[in-house]
This record gives C-alpha cells, structure tokens and sequence, in this order.
C-alpha cells in the first residue's frame, strides 16, 4: 500500500506547480488555471488524510465535495472578471495590468 | 532712631529713579524732562541730609549698629541682609550722595541742550542707590549683587548717547569687562561659602582670624575674590574699560571716576582680613596695584585727550589702594579712596568745564586760558595739589600714611613704586595744566568764558571741601599724630611731588622747550599714548579665542548636531520613497510576497520540529 507521505508530497508538488505557474504566468486564464492547481493539490490532500487519518466518518471528503463546487464558482466569477478588463484593455496580458502602482 | 532708618538712604534715589520716568520724552511731550533732575536732586538731598543725620547721631559711639532684613529661607539655607550702620559706612555714604548732590547739580548746568534728562538723571540715581546699598551692606554676596547692579549702570550710563557708534563699543566693552571680573569674584563668593559658612563681612573676619585653609585653595580663592575688584577699578589688564567710558556724558564721569571705581576698592578693603591668609595673594595684589599705578600714570602723562588723562590717574590711585590693601594696610586704602574721591571730583569738574567752553578735548589744541578761566584753573590746581602728596592737602596724608606703613614693613620696593608713581602724576598733572592753561592761546581757546553757576558753584563747593578735606579729618581724628610721623617719608613725598611738578612747569608751562614730546623715542611715546596697544592685545588673545571658539561651536550646531537630526529625517524620507516601488501594482508580484512570507513563518515556526521530520522521512524505506 502507498503510504500517506506520497499522497502529501504529490499534493505538495502540484501546489509549488501551481504558485510557479500564478506568479510566472502572462496569461490570465493561466492564472486561473494555477488557480485550480492550486485547488486539486489542496483536493488530493483533503481526500489522503481523510483516507488514511479518517476513513470511518470521511469528513475530509466532504470538505472536498465543497472546495470543488466553491472552486466552479470562484473559476465563473474569475473568468467574468477577466472578461470585464478585456473589455475594457483588449488584452488579458497581466504584464499590462500594472496600474494601481505606488 | 536716625540710625535704625538708614536703610532709606539707598531707597530715596530709588524713588527718584522710578519718579523720571513720567519726563522721559515718550510720556510728557510737551513740557520738557528738567523736572526730572529737580525731583532727583531733591531726593540725593534727602538722602543726603539722612547720611549726614545718622553720622552725628552715631559719631562718638563705639558700637556699630547691624540690622538684619530677611532676603529668603530656603530649605536650610537663610539668606538675610546684615546692615551695618557706622561711622565709616555712613560716612561713605555721606561722600557718595554728597558727591551726586554735586555732580546732579553740575549735570543741570551741563546737560542744558540734552534732551535725555529723564533717562541721565534716573540712571545717575540707581548709581547712587546701588553705591549707597553697597556700603551698607555688610554681606559679601549682596555685595555680589550690588556690585552686578553696578555694572548694568556703568552700561546704561556710558551708553547714554547711544546714536555714537564709540560710545555703543565702548559702552560694550565696559559691561563685558566688568562682567568678566565680577563672574570670577562670583566664583570666590560660592567657594568660600563651604569653607566659612558664612557670607557675613564680620564673621568671615573672625573666621580668617583662626582658619586653617589649605594654602593652594587659599590662594586661588584670593586670586578669584581680588578678580571682582580687579575690574571695577580698572586695574591692569581689565583696565581699558574705563578709558572707553570716558564717551559717557561727563557728570556721571564724575561720579564714576570718583566713586564707582572706589566701590571695588571697597569690597578689597572689606575683604582685607580674608586675604591676609594667603601671602600669595597679598603679593599678587600689591604687584597689580604696582604694575597699574606705574602703567597708569605714565599712559596719563602721553595722552592728549584730557577725560583720559583724568581716567588713567583713576586707575593709578586705585593701583595705590591694591598696594596698600597687598601691604595689609586696609586703612591707608581707606583714606587714600576718600582723599582721591575729593581731588578727583575736583579735576574732572574742571575737565567739564573747560570742555564745555572749548568743545575740545585735546589738550594739545588748548593753551592760554589762565587768564580767562581763573575759577576753574584754581579748581584744576586744587584738584592737582590735593591728589598728589603736598601738604596740607589730603592726598598728602593718606599717601604719607601709606609709604609709612610700607616703609615700616620694611617693603622698600613698594616705597619707591609710591614716590614714583607720584611724581609722575605731579608730572602729567602739571603737564595736563600747562597744556590747558598755560602758552600762547589757540584756535579752539580763542573765545572761553566761564560756564553758568550751576557747574561753577558745585565744582567750588568740591573745591572747597577738598582744601577743608585735613581740618575735617582731624576734627575727626583720622589724621595721624605729628609726633607718631616717619619724617622722612613726608619730606620723600613733598620732594617727589615738588620735583615732579616744577619738571612739568619748566616744559609745559614755562614752555622752556620747544616740543617737549621730541624729549622721548617715538616707538615708546605710541606705547603709553596708546595705552600698551591693550585693544590689540585683547583683540588678539581673549576676543580672538572665543570668537574663534564660538564659530567653531556654531559651525559644529549647524553641520554636526543638525546634520546629524537631519539626516534621520532624510533617511526615513529616502527609505520611504525606496520602499513604495515594492508597490509594484501587479497582482503575481503580491501572490509571491504572500507566499514567500507564509513559507518563511512556517519555517520559523517549524524550525524546531524540522530535524525530526527529515530523519523520519529518511529512515523510512
């Protein structure tokens, strides 16, 4: 059996992949894809401890079954938003989204 | 009953200082400031008529009379006032208001097209009321503070006319000077405090009687109390003042070279027992004294200015006092102050005259006025005989006192340096005289009348005071008895004054040589017309020091303590203006701050737990 600390580091993993691609990418819809990386590996780590730790009451996946249906929703307001500002700018570089400076 | 009052003495010119104001020329506008000098003159007469009251009432009773007025008690620290009412101290107050009757008197006559009477006339009174105060007091800490009274007058005073830019400097250099002398006196007044526990003229005497001081400390404190005196009576090096003050108007020149100088000689005689205790100091003062009435009296004979020649022979006869204070003989320096006080009136009342009538002042362009200034040339000869030793006059008497003492003391030296001194200043004086009175009459003397009574009349009454000056003395038994007399002093003294007097008549006033001045190397002659270049020397040590010092200090406030202020300022401006660019306004910059910060709290929040998770992580297979 695959023990517990695999499941983490995997999860760990995909986080680190996710604040690369959040704070590296050019594109919005990037971000917001990192974004639901950033989910997943919070998902997968929910789902391990509620396996390993709890398996009885498996509150850890219905923490998951939440995180999912909140992240579908924060992803349609995230994509409205890009949506307005490309509107606006005609561009979805976050390059050129550096106006609320000092 | 007369006695117990005589702390009003002082309190009569007080409130006639505060009785000027209303005539100053901001307030009446329209009737002119003489009521001023009026008011004043009326109450030196009091206080006048009160001196000379409580002096009968006291005269022929041995014990002195001290009162004792609160000043303030704090923690357990008293400080009263002692007065003490004598036969001297009301005597000395009788010569002060006497002498201020006269000079208020002679100023009305002199101060005729001066518009500053209210200001002159309140200034004259403080003077009085301070002097007055002065000799009265029996403490040497209020003596402190009278004497600083003093000096706030000596400024005010000499800056009277204040528009003339000598008389600001000079003014300036009289209040500093002063000052600078009184500041150290103020040093030996608080260090002799812990040693005595007491400020009181009559204990500090009976203290010194059975003190046991160290003799280094004993000296320094000497050094610092003769200090004060040091300056008010202009001696050398802090002597310049007084030839600068003589820019003041000329009454109050009266009153200053006749009195004002005389109270630092006051405070020397009354501390004489205090000094006894340090040989030293003793020695330093009668090598003052000497080096002054030396220095002094050959500056008199070079200058040409005649308020100056009159201000140098100040100095001289107040180098006489320290001599006879150094030489322990505090009532020669007595005697000698009160004898001076009268001659010197005298010559300077003269001076006023003549200065009035000439507008001049230098005595090089004055000549033949005998004929027609016969009142003041008799008061000028008066004032001449009676500051140097010629019988019967007074100078004669304190002067012989004082040489007899010296001699007695076997202090040979000392002896010489008086007879010198005296006849040099029976050479200036006759000098001064020929000058004015005698040789062909010149430009400025072509038309010279007599002034108005009202300086005549005062400068007579002193005249005649100082040729009564020996009958009043032995009617009060101050004259030394015939039998008692060194003989050979006396005869010493009338040849060293005979002999200075016909050398000064046969140049000057015979003219029997054609430029006299020719007699003497030039390079000396500037040396003593120019008084030792003492302004150079002050300008070039002490002014030159701490104007260096203070521009250094200053340079340090405004570059080094600002700077350093200033700059914590900049610094947090710059930091603030560098660190907003981490406000960089993208949105992937902040995530990674955020989650750079998290990652490093969670590593300093786990540091200790994180050995224990490698090896668990690691010693799994």
């Amino acid at each position: 059996m695959i023990p517990l600390e695999f499941y983490l580091l995997l999860a760990a993993a995909l986080f680190c992949i996710g604040i690369y691609g959040l704070v590296t990418s050019r594109n919005v819809i990037r971000v917001l894809m990192s974004i639901e990386l950033l989910l997943n590996a919070v998902n997968i780590n929910l789902m391990a401890f509620s396996n390993y730790l709890d398996p009885a009451t498996a509150t850890g996946q219905v923490f998951t079954v939440f995180v999912i249906s909140i992240a579908a929703a924060e992803a349609a307001v995230g994509l409205a938003i890009v949506l307005a500002i490309y509107r606006n700018r005609d561009t979805v570089d976050m390059e050129e989204f550096n106006l609320l400076k000092w | 009953m007369i006695t117990e009052t005589s702390w009003l003495i002082p309190v009569y010119p007080l409130i006639g200082t505060l009785l000027t104001i209303p005539w100053s020329p901001a307030f009446i506008r329209r009737t002119g400031p003489r009521p001023a000098g009026y008011v004043n003159i009326l109450m030196t007469f009091l206080s006048f008529t009160h001196s000379v009251w409580a002096f009968f009432a006291l005269w022929g009773k041995s014990n002195d009379q001290f009162f004792f007025v609160p000043w303030l008690n704090v923690a357990d620290f008293n400080l009263i006032i002692p007065l003490e009412v004598s036969a001297i101290t009301i005597g000395a107050c009788i010569l002060i208001t006497g002498l201020n009757l006269l000079a208020q008197i002679y100023a009305v006559g002199y101060l005729e097209m001066d518009w500053g009477w209210g200001r002159f006339f309140a200034f004259m009174a403080f003077f009085e009321a301070g002097m007055c105060a002065l000799v009265l007091c029996n403490s040497l800490f209020f003596a402190y503070v009278l004497l600083e009274v003093l000096t706030l007058g000596t400024y005010l005073l000499v800056g009277f006319w204040y528009n003339q830019s000598l008389v600001v400097t000079g003014a300036r250099d009289a209040f500093l000077t002063k000052r600078v002398g009184d500041l150290i006196l103020l040093m030996g007044v608080l260090a002799i405090y812990p040693l005595a526990h007491t400020w009181d003229f009559r204990e500090l005497a009976v203290w010194a009687q059975t003190a046991e001081v160290d003799p280094k400390v004993m000296a320094l404190l000497g050094i610092a109390l003769i200090a004060g005196p040091m300056s008010k009576c202009a001696q050398f090096p802090l002597h310049l003042w007084l030839d600068e003050a003589m820019e003041g108007p000329l009454p109050s020149t009266i009153l200053r070279n006749a009195v004002v100088v005389a109270t630092g000689a006051w405070i020397l005689f009354k501390l004489s027992p205090v000094l006894v205790l340090s040989p030293l100091v003793l020695a330093v003062t009668a090598a003052i004294g000497s080096i002054t009435a030396v220095g002094g009296a050959l500056i008199a004979v070079a200058q040409i200015d005649l308020k100056r020649v009159l201000s140098y022979l100040s100095s001289t006869y107040m180098g006489l006092v320290f001599i006879a204070v150094g030489a322990q003989q505090p009532e020669a320096a007595l005697l000698l102050v009160l004898t001076y006080a009268l001659a010197m009136a005298v010559l300077v009342m003269g001076a006023g005259s003549i200065i009035l009538g000439v507008i001049t002042q230098d005595v090089t362009q004055m000549g033949g006025l005998w004929g027609r200034r016969p009142v003041t040339g008799f008061a000028f000869l008066v004032g001449a005989f009676g500051l140097v030793a010629l019988p019967p006059l007074g100078g004669f008497w304190s002067m012989l006192k004082l040489v007899t003492g010296l001699w007695e003391s076997q202090q040979l030296l000392l002896v010489a340096i008086a007879l010198t001194v005296n006849w040099i200043v029976a050479f200036g004086l006759a000098r001064t005289f020929g000058l004015i009175f005698a040789g062909p009459v010149n430009q400025m003397t072509i038309r010279s009348p007599e002034p108005i009574w009202l300086m005549v009349v005062p400068m007579m009454i002193t005249v005649g005071f100082t040729l009564h000056f020996p009958l009043i003395l032995s009617t009060l038994g101050l004259l030394p008895d015939w039998a008692m007399l060194n003989k050979d002093m006396g005869v010493a003294l009338i040849w060293s004054s005979l002999l200075g007097f016909a050398v000064g008549a046969v140049l000057f006033v015979g003219r029997r040589v054609e430029s006299p001045e020719k007699l003497v190397p030039a390079p000396l002659q500037n040396l003593l017309a120019f008084d030792f270049y003492t302004p150079r020397l002050y300008r070039s040590s002490v002014v030159l020091g701490v104007d260096l010092l203070s521009r250094l200090t200053d340079w340090l406030d405004r570059y080094l303590v600002d700077g350093f202020v200033n700059f914590v300022g900049l610094a947090s401006v710059f930091s603030g203006e560098a660190l907003k660019y981490n406000n960089s306004g993208r949105l992937q910059f902040y995530a990674l701050t955020i989650t750079f910060c998290v990652a490093v709290i969670s590593i300093i929040m786990s540091w200790q737990y994180l050995p224990g998770i490698f090896t668990a992580v690691f010693a799994t297979p």
